[in-house]
């Protein structure tokens, strides 16, 4: 009797876990993992992938576990991580399965998976809460502008008087320590999720974090494997168009916001220009690949993928505008436009930087970093068997 | 008398269908594109899964075709149209010139000793060579020369040489040898209107191009061949009397490696699964462990189909005994060493999940294959180019018209028990129609001496 009832129970309990397996599996082709239906499991993308003959990974498992909705095992898994999207392996699938795409798929799903507030699971599943989350906060910050503005000063441009400068930085502040507490806390969960107990010396860490993280975040010398480095130009453009945005509209708000004609000969402006131009053009890149469909990787474009281009780009136009109009000295003008600007970049920075596709400047090389330690483990470990 | 049928084809689906419409009494006109009947069987060395010699079942059979009186042996002939429906079909067919008369000659070979001009040998997959004047290959059927008009001197000859000679004929020397005076330089083309009750497409399947593939390099390093290559190479009658060497250097190879589904299960090339490769595979792995002891065989596959009557027993038997390598991936390009012609697999090992690289001396393609395009009868056809079948479950050889038949490969890629079985299925089908024809015309025979 209590045989059978224990019998009973494990069928019932392997019963949900299959479910639970198949959840995992439809969540992620709703991700956009079409290919994990068609995939054979060959092994051609591991094999033709330029990664593949410095480190002894394997795509194809990662897809395998998508395929059998082992959740453990893809969260745990870093792989996606490796992976630059050059697209060789989509070329070379065949099954049409667009291995590239699923790597991508797999680190929407992973910034769903560390993301311990759920609000990014929603994000990206439901592209309507998506929608109203971007215009919601935008017609927020719009109302706060509203009600918050100063003076509103015609006869000459008077930027800081309509936007007082300690108003703006403080909810810059806030903005940023809270977004990137968020976002480290999910890089902790992260490394949780991924890495083993096994304990290692606090040095091993901080050598590795300049060896490993440091480099990979600076440079993102893993393109170098891949076959097309004019991505890397362009992304990594975008990446110091952020840089540069972050150090002069963050830290050196006081004097980049002012009410001072807006000069474009010094050298902060030509920062400013450098970040506006390269992310425009990186931007338009990516949105010119994604409407054509050039590469594997933009055969697929997630809701999330449009928002986080197209804000950007408009933040960068009008971030530019802004900068047009007060060096004319259109004080309306200027007003207006720099209203529309925070009026985008807020909703941008709050939904993409912890929640979607902006968090993986910081995930990428944290993986590789966090990957680099379990290496490193497991060379203890396997030092250890052989004592 | 019975209305004639017609089959198209002489492999051995043709040859089968032929021989069981023969022994019901029906007339039958066999058509062959080629000099010789006998097809894509002919040109491999052992069968699966019994190791049987393949032209030692082959031959009887196609010697088999000459024996009836009601076979009409039509070869070096081509269908061109095919009109009219079930009972009545007219079909016209084309004779293409021999340059021999067939009646006269006896197969001496005598004429091919003395021809001067060397061509690379269709039979042998470009492998060897024949002469302007041959014979297809030994066991011909029927075992007649025949002169290939493109290379013949006197028949076709160089401008530079047809300048020099200034209108006096060329070379001749087939003329001269022929003991029984059978050469005929003036044979014309000749058409062909028969009248049949139903015919039977038999039109089989040719290889996939591999230089298609460019990752592989088939065509571009020497020593990757095709599996019907290597099947030429291993057997007796082949271009390199059985000896397996490779192209490069002429040495035999120490690491053998085949590659399944080249061009076949993928959607970039053919969508459809060959069928027979995993098998003709093993059988070429076993093969060449027979011939080369020493020899190292690898083969790379992805799911392996072995699922015909004791092909499971002949993939673990060519494991346990002849000691054959399975491995699982697929292989995803091949690069050549310059030092020694050598060729390296890139894959991955999906048993410990990553990248991994191998040396062989010799890679043997498992390439997929295609119908042969059908282009005169009207039939239907499916994705993959075979013809379509009326109803997949309960009547597997009625194409999509009615009293056309379609056997063997031009219905789907098959092996060789599975065209056969066929065969004989269509061959009562169209002979049925064939005798009913008959009735009908009785019937009115009768009613008009009334």
């Amino acid at each position: 009797m209590i045989l059978k009832l224990r019998t009973t129970q494990i069928a019932l309990t392997s019963l949900l876990q299959k479910e639970k397996e198949a959840e995992t599996a439809d969540l992620i082709i709703k991700l956009g993992g079409e290919g994990i239906r068609k995939c054979y499991q060959c092994g051609s993308c591991t094999a033709i992938c330029p990664i593949s003959e410095h480190y002894m990974i394997s795509f194809r498992k990662s897809i395998k576990y998508a395929q059998l909705g082992l959740k453990e095992k893809l969260s745990s898994d870093l792989t996606p991580w490796l992976c630059y999207a050059c697209g060789e392996c989509s070329n070379s699938c065949p099954r049409d399965a667009n291995p590239s795409e699923l790597m991508m798929t797999l680190r929407r799903y992973l910034t769903m998976i560390y993301d311990w507030t759920g609000i990014s699971r929603l994000l990206y599943l439901n592209s309507k809460i998506l929608l109203s989350a971007i215009i919601s906060l935008s017609v927020l910050t719009g109302i706060i502008i509203y009600f918050l503005h100063g003076p509103i000063i015609t006869d000459r441009v008077a930027l800081a008087t309509f936007a007082p400068v300690e108003l703006v930085e403080a909810t810059g502040r806030l903005i940023f320590v809270s977004l990137a507490s968020i976002l480290l806390l999910n890089t902790f969960r992260m490394y949780r999720l991924s890495s083993s107990r096994i304990k290692l010396s606090l040095g091993i860490y901080i050598k590795e974090f300049f060896k490993t993280f440091l480099p990979n975040f600076l440079t993102q010398r893993f393109f170098k494997y891949c076959s097309e480095k004019r991505y890397w130009v362009v992304h990594l453009l975008i990446f110091y168009g952020y840089v540069a945005s972050l150090i002069l509209f963050e830290v050196l708000l006081f004097i980049t916001h002012s009410n001072d004609p807006f000069l474009f000969i010094s050298p902060l402006s030509i920062i400013g220009l450098f970040s506006a131009f390269s992310i425009t053009y990186g931007g338009f890149v990516v949105i010119h690949g994604r409407v054509k469909k050039t590469k594997p990787l933009w055969k697929y474009s997630h809701p999330t993928d449009w928002m986080f281009i197209i804000l950007l780009i408009l933040i960068c136009l009008t971030g530019l505008l802004t900068g047009i109009f007060r060096s004319i000295g259109w004080s309306i003008a200027t007003y207006m436009v720099f209203s529309i600007h925070l009026m985008i970049v807020v909703p941008f920075l709050i939904l993409g930087v912890p929640f979607t596709k902006w968090s993986h400047i910081v995930y990428r090389p944290f993986a590789l970093y966090f990957g680099r330690l379990n290496e490193i483990r497991q060379s203890k470990i396997q030092e250890v068997v052989r004592l | 008398m019975s209305k004639p049928v017609l089959v198209i084809g002489g492999g051995i689906s043709g040859i089968q269908a032929t021989i069981d419409l023969a022994k019901h009494g029906v007339e039958v006109y066999l058509v062959e594109r080629n000099p010789s009947i006998g097809g894509k069987m002919a040109q491999l060395d052992k069968t699966f899964p019994t190791l049987d010699c393949a032209s030692c079942i082959l031959t009887p059979k196609m010697a088999e075709v000459l024996r009836y009186n009601n076979i009409k042996l039509l070869t070096y002939s081509e269908v061109q149209e095919v009109k009219g429906n079930v009972g009545d079909f007219t079909v016209k067919i084309l004779r293409k010139p021999r340059y021999v008369d067939w009646d006269k000659c006896t197969g001496c070979g005598t004429c091919t000793e003395r021809c001067p001009v060397k061509v690379p040998d269709e039979y042998n997959v470009k492998l060897g060579q024949r002469k302007a004047i041959y014979i297809e290959y030994p066991q011909a059927v029927p075992r007649k020369a025949l002169i290939d008009y493109s290379h013949c001197l006197r028949l076709n000859p160089p401008p530079d040489l047809k300048e020099k000679a200034k209108g006096k004929p060329l070379c001749g020397a087939c003329e001269k040898v022929c003991p029984t005076k059978a050469i005929d330089y003036n044979q014309q083309p000749e058409i062909i209107e028969l009248n049949v009750a139903a015919i039977i497409l038999a039109t089989g399947l040719e290889l996939y191009d591999a230089s298609n593939i460019p990752e592989y390099g088939y065509g571009k390093y020497q020593n990757v061949y095709t599996n019907l290559e290597f099947e030429r190479i291993v057997s007796s009658t082949g271009p390199t009397n059985g000896n397996i060497i490779r192209r490069s250097d002429g040495k035999p190879p120490k690491r053998i490696a085949w590659i399944q589904c080249v061009g076949s299960r993928d959607v970039r090339f053919n969508h459809y699964c060959s069928a027979f490769c995993c098998m003709a595979a093993t059988k070429q792995a076993i093969l060449a462990k027979e011939l080369l002891p020493e020899v190292d065989t690898t083969i790379y596959y992805m799911d392996m189909r072995a699922f015909g009557k004791g092909f499971y027993e002949f993939y673990k038997r060519a494991m346990t005994e002849f000691g054959v390598k399975y491995v699982r991936g697929k292989v995803v390009k091949i690069t050549e060493r310059q030092d020694n012609k050598n060729l390296l697999l890139f894959y991955e090992d999906t048993i410990h999940s990553y990248m991994k690289k191998d040396e062989f001396d010799m890679v043997v393609l498992s390439v997929a294959v295609r119908p042969n395009r059908i282009t005169a009868a009207p039939v239907k056809t499916d994705k993959g180019g075979f013809i379509q079948i009326m109803d997949p479950y309960m009547d597997t050889v009625t194409s999509t018209t009615e009293g056309i038949f379609v056997i063997g490969g031009a219905a789907e890629a098959r092996d060789i028990p599975d065209s056969v079985t066929m065969a004989s299925s269509a061959a009562i089908k169209a002979s049925t129609i064939a005798k009913k024809c008959v009735v009908e015309q009785t019937i009115i025979t009768s009613g008009e001496r009334a």
